[in-house]
């Protein structure tokens, strides 16, 4: 039986316990709120956890090294105004354009932080909890209060997230999901494959070590930081999709939810561990929290948020509490598996030493 | 007279090494007690013992004749065991007062400050020193704060006080002052355990001189009687083990040429060659600035002054990316710290420097050559392990050690550092490393191997360098470097009796 601790580690079955916590919340949502088990409720949480996901995607790749990005929030506003205005201004853009400009903008504002990250060495908690500000405030003021609309925008757009990429009985996959996926599987191959991949997972479990190993740390912490920034221009492009309507406080607590998503789904806030997978696990609990909960009658947006709050806290605990324990069963299973050989000649020491 | 501490038969071994080896030693009130010894040979141990950080194997200690153990630090500091060290342990943000009291519980919920300023005060007049109690740790000198920590010792009525190496940042002028405090405590009847590497501070301060090796105990004599070519003969009296043999090569062209290197306040002066197939010693005691200078070379704290020639062009070295493009490989002494990142497989760590090698045409890792690779050293240096893709965490100390080999000999250096490379491994392990270096210099590799421990660099080195407190002692060939040579150089004969 213990033979499977070879092929696969805790780590890995950790992840799929987050499924088990994911049914536990379905199922509990589906005695309190009237119809959730619809094809509307669905959409509804697949379209917030697309969103979720591809920031967590991104959050992850800057957790990775050790560091964390607080500002995404305001990216994702910033972002997905920027990309309404233009569209509005110019209806003609091709699509690749618009979301172009998003991702470019994005990636803009994030190596503003990786900037300052690295080359000033102030803590990237600091840095980006001020840039989170600082970004808010500077888009407050260029929209001077206007709000996008979804009549300024093309109807492509406004079409967008209702276009089906395939359906599964009466489950329609849309396109929002799928760009959630591509992003999760295309940063995850690049996790395992790339050269960079390497890097971040090198720097964050050791930074000093790989400092010693002639790797360009800077870089590696900047790109990081671009590629968050990206992602969240991306979110942002999303967030322009599903609601149309953008004020200056788009995408407000985003960046709690993408944070919360990544050390959900196991991305260790140290640094040096962590899946996209993790995260988009953790990016669905969370969306499925957040979105169930809204819907949930009698309860408070004040209660919603310590609920949320709560079933955080309880995910993380319950994961932690599941991880020690596959871990601590392993390790039985390697014991036995190295006194097994021993126990025919040394029976009764065996314990004992 | 009764002693105030006494240890008896105390014994205590870690994986691999005899740390204490059936121990005894003994503290009486009033003398300054000096506790000699080669890096490795125990006293560290047994400092730690003293303040309850490690609990003996076996044996007892006696406090005034009666057994006592002594589970933690807040227990020997019952006792009345203080300590201090060559970096005190001082709150930067608190003040000097504050620092004194830190231990002591306050009766009541709060702080009597007139009474604390007046009690620290007090026990800094009862030191002879000049030290404003209000004022902030943060800014006061390494002797300053030394102070504090002895005024701290005082406050908790220490009997006896642990010295562990602290002058050896200090001026001379704040030695001296040191001493001064030193002779008011042992008026007072305390026990001072004094460890020190300078042999006239010993001369000048201690009333008998207790010399360990090895973890045991070789020697303990009143100051009268002995004298320093004695204390040196009983710190190195050891065998030299049979080591592995060097095989005979021929050495190659000059690679490495070094001249004048220097850092600020860490080493200066620093003049050597290395030649290609060449084992290049570097002795000297804890401290010396050794591990500095590897770290200059490999750029991970450059130089600031002095030339570094490597190949006939002088190059600036910044930083370890550049050192490696160079040829320089850095094998460090803190293996779990800098040498290895610990949650990633054998393999990762192997090829983490030379990444780029593995790298196909459209910038993915082959992990097929990368196994190849972890392969190929697992099978030449023998790293015993399951699989390839184990953590690195997860071997022992001397597997360890040959994947960060296995890293750098993969970068295919042509100048080898080799920080400590035997420190915390077996036997086994330890004669492989050897046999590596040979075979290494050998295939033309220059090595600059910084050791510890004598009796390997002796066998291992084709000239041995000695340094002292950031100073070249000297340059010793084969043939003239005798443990007793070399030692004598680390703890400071005077330059000019040294044959350089």
């Amino acid at each position: 039986m213990y033979r499977i601790r070879h092929y696969i580690r805790p780590e890995q079955i950790r992840e799929f316990s987050l499924i088990f916590i994911i049914m536990l919340a379905v199922l509990f949502f589906g005695t309190q709120i009237d119809g959730y088990y619809s094809a509307r409720t669905f959409n509804r949480i697949a379209a917030s956890v697309a969103i979720i996901t591809v920031l967590a995607a991104g959050q992850t790749l800057v957790i990775l090294t050790r560091n964390i990005d607080l500002s995404i929030g305001s990216i994702v506003g910033f972002a997905s105004y920027f990309a309404g205005q233009q569209l509005s201004a110019n209806q003609d853009m091709h699509p690749l354009i618009a979301v172009g400009i998003a991702i470019g903008f994005g990636a803009l504002l994030g190596s503003v932080n990786g900037l300052l990250v690295v080359y000033g060495r102030v803590p990237s908690i600091i840095v980006t909890l001020g840039t989170l500000a600082i970004y808010r405030g500077v888009l407050v003021d260029y929209a001077q209060a206007k709000t996008i609309t979804t009549d300024m925008m093309p109807t492509w757009l406004v079409d967008l997230p209702r276009v089906n990429l395939f359906t599964v009985g009466e489950i329609e996959i849309r396109v929002m999901v799928g760009v959630a996926v591509l992003v999760v599987i295309a940063f995850q191959l690049c996790l395992t494959y790339l050269l960079l991949g390497r890097r971040l997972y090198a720097i964050g479990s050791n930074p000093d070590a790989a400092r010693v190993a002639g790797l360009p740390a800077r870089r590696i912490v900047l790109l990081a930081y671009i590629l968050c920034g990206a992602l969240a221009g991306l979110g942002g492009f999303m967030f322009l999709v599903r609601f149309g309507t953008i004020t200056v406080s788009a995408g407000v607590g985003l960046e709690l939810s993408a944070v919360a998503a990544a050390v959900v789904g196991g991305v260790n806030i140290f640094g040096g561990a962590g899946t996209m997978f993790g995260a988009l696990f953790g990016a669905v609990v969370i969306g499925t929290l957040e979105q169930s909960l809204l819907r949930m009658p009698n309860v408070s947006e004040f209660v919603r948020d310590a609920l949320l709050g709560l079933f955080i806290l309880l995910a993380v605990a319950s994961d932690a509490v599941i991880l020690q324990q596959l871990r601590s069963l392993w390790a039985r299973w390697a014991r036995e598996a190295r006194e097994t050989p021993a126990a025919h000649s040394e029976k009764e020491s065996g314990h004992a030493s | 007279m009764q002693p105030i501490l006494k240890l008896e038969n105390i014994s205590k071994a870690f994986p691999g090494v005899k740390a204490l080896d059936h121990v005894e030693f003994e503290l009486f009130p009033g003398e300054v007690h000096a506790l000699l010894g080669e890096n490795g040979a125990g006293k560290s141990t047994l400092i730690k013992i003293m303040t309850g950080i490690y609990q003996p194997d076996s044996g007892q200690i006696l406090l005034d004749g009666h057994p006592i153990k002594i589970g933690n630090s807040a227990q020997a500091q019952g006792y009345g065991i203080a300590a201090i060290y060559q970096e005190p342990l001082v709150f930067p943000d608190l003040n000097v007062a504050e620092n004194i009291f830190i231990g002591h519980r306050v009766k009541g919920a709060f702080v009597d400050w007139r009474k604390m300023y007046r009690e620290a005060d007090d026990i800094l007049a009862r030191l002879g020193v000049s030290l404003d109690a209000r004022s902030q740790a943060r800014g006061l000198t390494l002797a300053q704060q030394q102070t504090v920590e002895i005024a701290k010792a005082l406050s908790l009525n220490a009997r006896v006080l642990i010295m562990d190496e602290p002058t050896a940042s200090l001026s001379a002028h704040e030695v001296e002052q040191l001493f001064n405090l030193t002779r008011v405590l042992r008026e007072r009847g305390v026990a001072i355990l004094f460890i020190s590497h300078r042999m006239d501070e010993i001369f000048e301060i201690a009333d008998r001189v207790t010399v360990f090796r090895d973890g045991q105990q070789i020697s303990s004599k009143p100051i009268a009687e002995i004298t320093r070519d004695g204390v040196i003969q009983d710190m190195v009296g050891r065998k030299l083990e049979s080591f592995f043999a060097r095989n005979e090569h021929e050495q190659g062209e000059l690679m490495l040429s070094v001249r004048n290197l220097g850092k600020r306040g860490i080493f200066s002066d620093i003049n050597f060659d290395i030649h290609r197939g060449e084992v290049l010693g570097f002795a000297g005691l804890v401290g010396a600035g050794r591990t500095d200078v590897g770290l200059a070379l490999f750029g991970v704290e450059p130089a600031d002054s002095g030339e570094i020639i490597l190949k006939g062009s002088q190059q600036q070295i910044r930083s370890p990316e550049q050192a490696q493009a160079l040829g320089i490989a850095y094998v460090t002494e803190d293996r779990r710290q800098l040498g290895l990142t610990l949650p990633m497989s054998i393999a990762a760590n192997i090829s983490l420097p030379s990444l780029r090698k593995y790298l196909s045409a459209v910038g993915i890792i082959r992990r097929k050559a990368e196994q190849a690779t972890a392969e190929n050293y697992r099978q030449r240096l023998s790293i015993r392990t399951p699989s390839i893709w184990q953590e690195a965490g997860k071997l022992s100390g001397g597997n360890q050690q040959k994947v960060v080999l296995s890293k750098w000999l993969n970068t295919e250096p042509q100048l080898l550092i080799l920080d400590e490379p035997t420190r915390g491994i077996d036997v086994g392990a330890k004669a492989e490393v050897h046999h590596i270096i040979d075979q290494l210099a050998g295939q033309g590799m220059g090595i600059m191997l910084i050791s510890s421990d004598l009796p390997e660099v002796l066998a291992m080195s084709d000239r041995i360098l000695v340094m002292r407190e950031g100073q070249q002692m000297g340059i010793f060939n084969r043939e003239e470097a005798t443990q007793e040579v070399v030692i004598n150089a680390a703890m400071g004969q005077s330059r000019s009796d040294v044959k350089v």
